[in-house]
């Protein structure tokens, strides 16, 4: 792979400004491993297959709730973005079906992180 | 120079000197257990620690230099109160059987503990099942009285280069023992039994076998020869009292025949054959090509041994001839036996050693049965007799003075230095050089091999011929001279030495493993001058003028190198393997 | 569409807490026809305690806190139909988190460079690859004020000072991640999901100090850490953050992983260099330091995962930035492992000077039972216990330092009455005991001494005279040990004597466990007037010590009696005594 120079950083940086497209983003560290973050990431890349909905499935490390593990942060294009907590194949479902194609959120599963950043 | 102040003594030390020694300097005694002066600072023990104005913490003394205005209290209340838990928690994980110890009188823990007044036992005792390992019959691993200072460890590691011993487990359940927890005699170890001499408490001593000699001295049917080493004879008075280094050889005779020996012999004596011998075997090779050069010296069994396990591509570098102890073994079973017509069977060889590491040596090979018999029965270290000195009651420092038994007592000057680092090769290089010019040198001292240079190398014009020589001692040094060899070996250059000298030990035989405790280079070095002032004042100081050793040629060995001489004087090696299985 | 989302969380503290606001809400809604006008969600936590309930509308950004039945009226009227905003309601605390290490965590993809990179990553490198001198970098962390992460905050500039001070034609830079307090695991969140910010740290650091080659050195136990780490190796070589002459400058700089073999003293950095040069992962003396005679003997600087975390955004943002969050001598934030007994146990990141207080309760959601906080315990086995009186202390180095505990590397494990303070000194001290090298005699048999005493004390055997024998051979592994872990072990004892000295006499004299933790302290009785003689626990009893007859009652024998549990879990009429 050739060497990236100094001006290479904003070509990449720019490559990855939010393109508006959905995605699902699961906690995959060892906190969510631990509490079934694999199995439920398997889940929704199946189940999206399966029902053919144009929405991106992504890993990323640990946001600090580990007492929610595992959490999915889902983000719908007319919807706030939301972390789901202590998510399971059924929470799986019920994500995709209320809000990725009902445009409802899921009750009782949203943990929100007050964060600055 | 940095300046600073102790106790509000001001001190004034070269830079990197430790807080400890620059104390030292100010008369202040700090205790420690683990720092030894041959040895780097471990830090193990904790004793040593000491304030510093303007630090919260108490630091260690031994490792930390001194800095330029230090402000350093080493004695106060609350540090000797640190110091005495410290102790007392040594002590909980120490049995309590000082009195059946081998470091009894001479424990570097019982002392402090006297010291510092410890009557009671404040902890529970916590002690380890552990089993002693007297397997190698030369030294005793004791590990329930180990105080896991780490000496031994370091000694082993990076003194002597050896790594038979190492630390097991963790924690509390931290031990030494040969790595993989296999019998010391299953280990690299050679037996140098330097641990035995740096371990501050009884957990490494020397196989102790005054009581075998005792018996030997008890049967009739027996007749019971000894020898004495010659680094024996300038250490001995350590334990009597003497100024370090007085040389007690006729003071040893004396005490030797009242211990109940027939004849007393000294090793110094051998030595000179072993100056024939190896002498006529280096002019061998040098001038005829008969062998490898260069030649290598081998009257060091710890040497030997680390030798054949770690290098044996040196094999046939080394030199075949025995040790001086079991030349005069072989030869009192021999060529004495014959002159007292006694049977040789009937003859027991005792020897007076440095050297833990002899007491394998007597049993190394089938070479060492040359007369039919072991040749050595039993090998003492200097510290097993000075007790046998005082279980006999013996007021040692009164005896008077004596000579030896003729024919395998009397020696030259070049003889008794096989006692200090350099002296075999000194002794061989006077030989030598009468032999290739049939004149004595002017000078026989060779300074530049003395002292204790790790390694001291030499170039020694003869007649026209240069011989290069190199002397190492101290395990850790004798891989850097081999290399050199080797390197030369492959770059198919002119070899760097034309005959080497190696000691296991520091400073030589003067700083042996079964010496007396508490060596330091000041020590070895105060030994080695009583050695080299024995050497000045000898009439005869090169080993051909030995009237007793040119008698022995003629009425019995016929000449160096001859056929009875490489059957009784000779050995061989092999190599082997450095773990047991 | 042109729904309003609504976030409601009843948060406890104020408020009916038996009024269901969520129907009460959905009811309102409907009265005034706006069912469809708003989606009202209630969410499992909103991240905001014992203010009530909690009305957010995320779009806006609007969160009221203690709403009453009246207000939510109004909240109806206004904010859903009119979308004004009632100021009345409004939550105007700003976030207790900040974020500056894990600011990526939960982010970005961290098995994905670019993702990092699109996050500004490796801008800092290549500022300071441009820009900036060695000493130029120093002078940026020493306005910064940022000290080191792994326990004892050591000032980070000055570490690199001296060590890029030492002429040395070789040196090397090491990155600590042998992280091993139990119950802490901030190095592993970042590791896993943000290894190219700790990577970035330690490429600066290299160039810093006039490094050519790193470690990492990586305890085995985390192995998702490692694998993350090694990946993010190989991209930073692919891209040439890594290898020869980084992005065009005379920089070349090579970083190798090493694994610990999971000895917690290894995170010691003598221990972690001789582990490294694969000698027996002891400690030993300093002098001399690490950066005048480190790894090989050679000049080298150690720093721990969140201290080189800290780095690039210090160089993007600027010394000064970092040096306006937290206290006057503690800069920035720190990331703790919040466990223990409290509601949301995790990672959280906070500036330096918050309370005990609002770590625990605004977020760490307060406690997870009823039962009262006790104490907290900080800095790991080598810390102590702060006992509630001082949870409004401002958390920083020296004020924790003063309280008999340490910073340490940020465990932070919360407490409660049920838990026994002697029990919780013996855990730890247990910890050191069983991860001392045995090196030096304080630590080695000090520490072991220590547990034995403990252990009488809970089980019964403990002697008046035994609380000074510890506090005796606790000055001593405190003055007389080698490295910190000895130096240190004795912490969690001490500071509990310090502060539960109560409970210490509690369980030597009165053989009384209050906490009922300590089982050898414990009896179990019927309570004759409660037991219906149904004999459940006698049949339970695993040892047969319970015996009797329906007549004279049932009784436990306190001799054969193992302490199990069994009967008072067994028994449907609470008629077992637990005391």
């Amino acid at each position: 792979m050739a060497k990236i120079k100094p001006a290479d950083l904003d070509r990449i940086k720019a490559a990855h400004q939010d393109d508006g497209k959905d995605w699902i983003k699961v906690g995959m560290s060892t906190c969510g491993i631990a509490a079934g973050a694999d199995k439920v990431y398997e889940a929704f890349v199946e189940e999206i297959k399966k029902r053919n909905l144009d929405i991106q499935i992504k890993k990323c490390g640990c946001q600090g709730m580990c007492y929610s593990e595992p959490s999915v942060e889902v983000r719908v294009k007319g919807m706030p973005d939301v972390i789901y907590g202590k998510v399971d194949k059924e929470g799986v479902m019920k994500i995709l079906d209320k809000h990725v194609c009902g445009n409802a959120l899921v009750k009782d599963a949203i943990y929100e992180l007050r964060t600055k950043r | 120079m940095i300046k600073a102040k102790i106790n509000n003594i001001p001190v004034e030390v070269e830079k990197g000197v430790s807080i400890l020694d620059a104390a030292k300097k100010a008369q202040i005694k700090i205790p420690t257990l683990c720092k030894h002066p041959d040895l780097p600072a471990g830090a193990g023990c904790g004793l040593c620690i000491v304030r510093i104005k303007g630090t919260p913490k108490m630091l260690r003394a031994c490792s930390t230099p001194l800095e330029d205005g230090m402000e350093i209290t080493t004695h106060d209340p609350e540090i000797v109160a640190v110091r005495r838990t410290v102790l007392e928690l040594i002590l909980s994980n120490h049995p309590n059987d000082c009195l059946q110890c081998g470091r009894n009188n001479n424990c570097e823990l019982q002392t402090l503990v006297a010291d510092f007044g410890i009557r009671e036992e404040s902890f529970q005792k916590f002690l380890p099942e552990t089993e002693k390992d007297d397997s190698t019959r030369t030294i005793v691993l004791d590990p329930q009285k180990c105080i896991r200072c780490g000496r031994c460890v370091k000694v082993c590691q990076e003194m002597q280069n050896v790594w038979a011993l190492s630390f097991l487990e963790r924690g509390f359940c931290t031990r030494i023992s040969p790595a993989g927890d296999i019998k010391l005699a299953d280990s690299p170890c050679i037996r140098c039994g330097q641990c035995s001499n740096h371990c501050p408490t009884g957990a490494i001593v020397e196989l102790d076998e005054t009581a075998k000699v005792w018996e030997l001295l008890q049967d009739q049917s027996k007749y019971c020869v000894v020898q004495i080493a010659p680094a024996v004879r300038v250490a001995i008075g350590e334990a009597f009292g003497y100024p370090i280094g007085t040389n007690l050889t006729r003071k040893l005779y004396a005490l030797l025949r009242r211990l109940g020996f027939k004849a007393v012999f000294d090793t110094n004596f051998g030595a000179d054959v072993t100056i024939m011998e190896e002498g006529s075997e280096f002019l061998q090779r040098f001038l005829h090509g008969t062998g490898p050069l260069p030649l290598i010296t081998s009257c060091c069994p710890g040497w030997v041994d680390f030798m054949e396990k770690f290098h044996p591509d040196m094999i046939d570098h080394f030199s075949s001839c025995k040790s001086p102890h079991e030349i005069v073994g072989v030869l009192s079973k021999t060529y004495y036996a014959q002159k007292k017509n006694i049977d040789p069977k009937n003859i027991a060889v005792v020897s007076i050693m440095p050297c833990t590491a002899k007491k394998n040596e007597i049993i190394r090979c089938e070479e060492m049965y040359a007369s039919g018999c072991q040749d050595v029965d039993v090998a003492l270290t200097t510290r097993e007799l000075a007790r046998m000195i005082k279980q006999a009651g013996i007021d040692f420092v009164n005896l008077p003075d004596e000579d030896p038994d003729h024919m395998l007592g009397d020696y030259t000057g070049a003889g008794v230095i096989f006692g200090a680092t350099g002296g075999v090769m000194e002794a061989a290089l006077r030989t030598a050089y009468f032999l290739l010019n049939g004149k004595n040198m002017d000078k026989v001292e060779l300074n530049q091999i003395r002292g204790l240079e790790g390694v001291k190398v030499a170039e020694i014009a003869i007649n026209g011929k240069k011989i290069r020589v190199a002397v190492a001692h101290g395990l850790n040094h004798v891989e850097y001279v081999l290399n050199k060899v080797r390197e030369a070996e492959k770059n198919n250059e002119e070899i760097p030495y034309h005959f080497i000298e190696v000691m296991a030990c520091l400073g030589g035989c003067v700083g042996g493993g079964g010496q007396p405790y508490g060596v330091t280079d000041e020590l070895r070095i105060k030994r080695a001058s009583g050695i080299y002032q024995d050497d000045h004042d000898a009439k005869l100081r090169c080993s051909h003028e030995n009237p007793f050793v040119q008698q022995l040629y003629k009425e019995f060995l016929g000449k160096p190198l001859g056929e009875k001489s490489e059957h009784l004087l000779h050995t061989h090696y092999q190599s082997r393997p450095v773990y047991v299985k | 569409m042109g729904q309003t989302i609504v976030f409601i969380k009843d948060t406890g503290l104020e408020g009916d807490r038996t009024k269901d606001f969520y129907a009460a809400f959905l009811n309102l809604l409907r009265e005034n026809s706006l069912e469809e006008k708003a989606q009202v969600v209630r969410v499992a936590d909103i991240g905001i305690y014992n203010q009530g309930l909690v009305v957010k509308f995320p779009e806006k950004d609007v969160t009221y806190v203690k709403v009453g039945e009246e207000d939510l009226k109004e909240v109806v009227a206004k904010t859903v139909k009119e979308g004004k905003v009632i100021d009345r309601l409004l939550f105007k605390e700003e976030p207790k988190q900040l974020r500056i290490v894990l600011r990526n965590c939960g982010e970005i993809d961290p098995e994905n460079i670019d993702e990092y990179i699109a996050k500004d990553g490796y801008r800092a490198l290549a500022k300071v690859l441009k820009d900036y001198k060695p000493a130029d970098v120093i002078e940026e962390l020493k306005k910064s004020g940022l000290r080191g992460r792994g326990g004892a905050g050591f000032p980070t500039w000055l570490k690199w000072k001296l060590t890029h001070e030492t002429q040395d034609t070789q040196k090397y830079m090491i990155c600590n991640a042998d992280e091993g307090d139990p119950g802490a695991y901030m190095d592993r969140g970042v590791l896993e999901g943000d290894p190219h910010s700790v990577l970035e740290g330690l490429i600066i650091a290299g160039y810093t100090i006039g490094a050519s080659q790193g470690y990492f050195y990586v305890r085995a136990e985390y192995p998702l850490a490692v694998e993350r780490v090694e990946k993010a190796l190989k991209q930073a070589y692919d891209y040439g953050f890594l290898g020869k002459n980084i992005l065009g400058s005379n920089f070349s700089f090579d970083i190798d992983i090493r694994l610990g073999a999971g000895a917690f003293v290894c995170g010691e950095e003598t221990a972690l260099i001789a582990s490294i040069e694969g000698r027996r992962g002891t400690p030993r003396p300093r002098p001399p330091y690490p950066s005048v005679k480190g790894l090989w003997d050679k000049p080298t600087a150690i720093n721990n995962v969140e201290t080189l975390a800290n780095i690039a955004p210090i160089i993007l943002k600027g010394g000064d930035w970092y040096s306006s969050i937290g206290t006057e001598k503690s800069k920035g934030t720190k990331v703790f492992a919040l466990t223990g007994k409290v509601k949301n146990s995790g990672l959280v990141e906070v500036p330096m000077g918050i309370t005990l207080r609002e770590i625990v309760f605004d977020i760490g959601g307060g406690m997870l039972s009823d039962k009262g906080i006790k104490a907290i315990q900080t800095g790991g086995p080598s810390g102590g216990v702060i006992p509630k009186e001082y949870l409004d202390t401002p958390v920083d180095y020296e004020n924790l330092q003063k309280l008999g505990s340490i910073m340490g590397s940020g465990g932070m494990i919360v407490m409660d009455e049920d838990d026994c303070m002697v029990d919780i000194a013996k855990f730890y001290l247990g910890f050191c005991v069983d991860e001392s090298c045995g090196k030096c005699v304080p630590c080695r048999i000090g520490g072991y001494q220590m547990l034995s005493v403990l252990n009488k004390i809970t089980e019964s055997q403990g002697q008046i005279e035994d609380l000074d024998k510890l506090k005796r051979i606790a000055l001593a592994m405190q003055k007389a040990s080698l490295c910190a872990l000895g130096q240190t072990a004795a912490n969690p004892v001490i500071s509990t004597i310090r502060y539960f000295e109560e409970e210490y006499r509690d369980h030597i004299v009165n053989k009384k466990c209050r906490s009922h933790k300590c089982k050898h302290l414990l009896n179990y009785n019927v309570i004759q007037d409660r037991c219906k003689r149904c004999r459940v626990c006698v049949i339970n009893c695993p040892v047969n010590a319970i015996s009797g007859d329906k007549e004279k009652g049932f009784f436990v024998d306190p001799k054969t009696c193992v302490r199990c549990g069994k009967c008072f879990e067994v028994c449907k009429f609470n008629a077992i005594a637990k005391e």
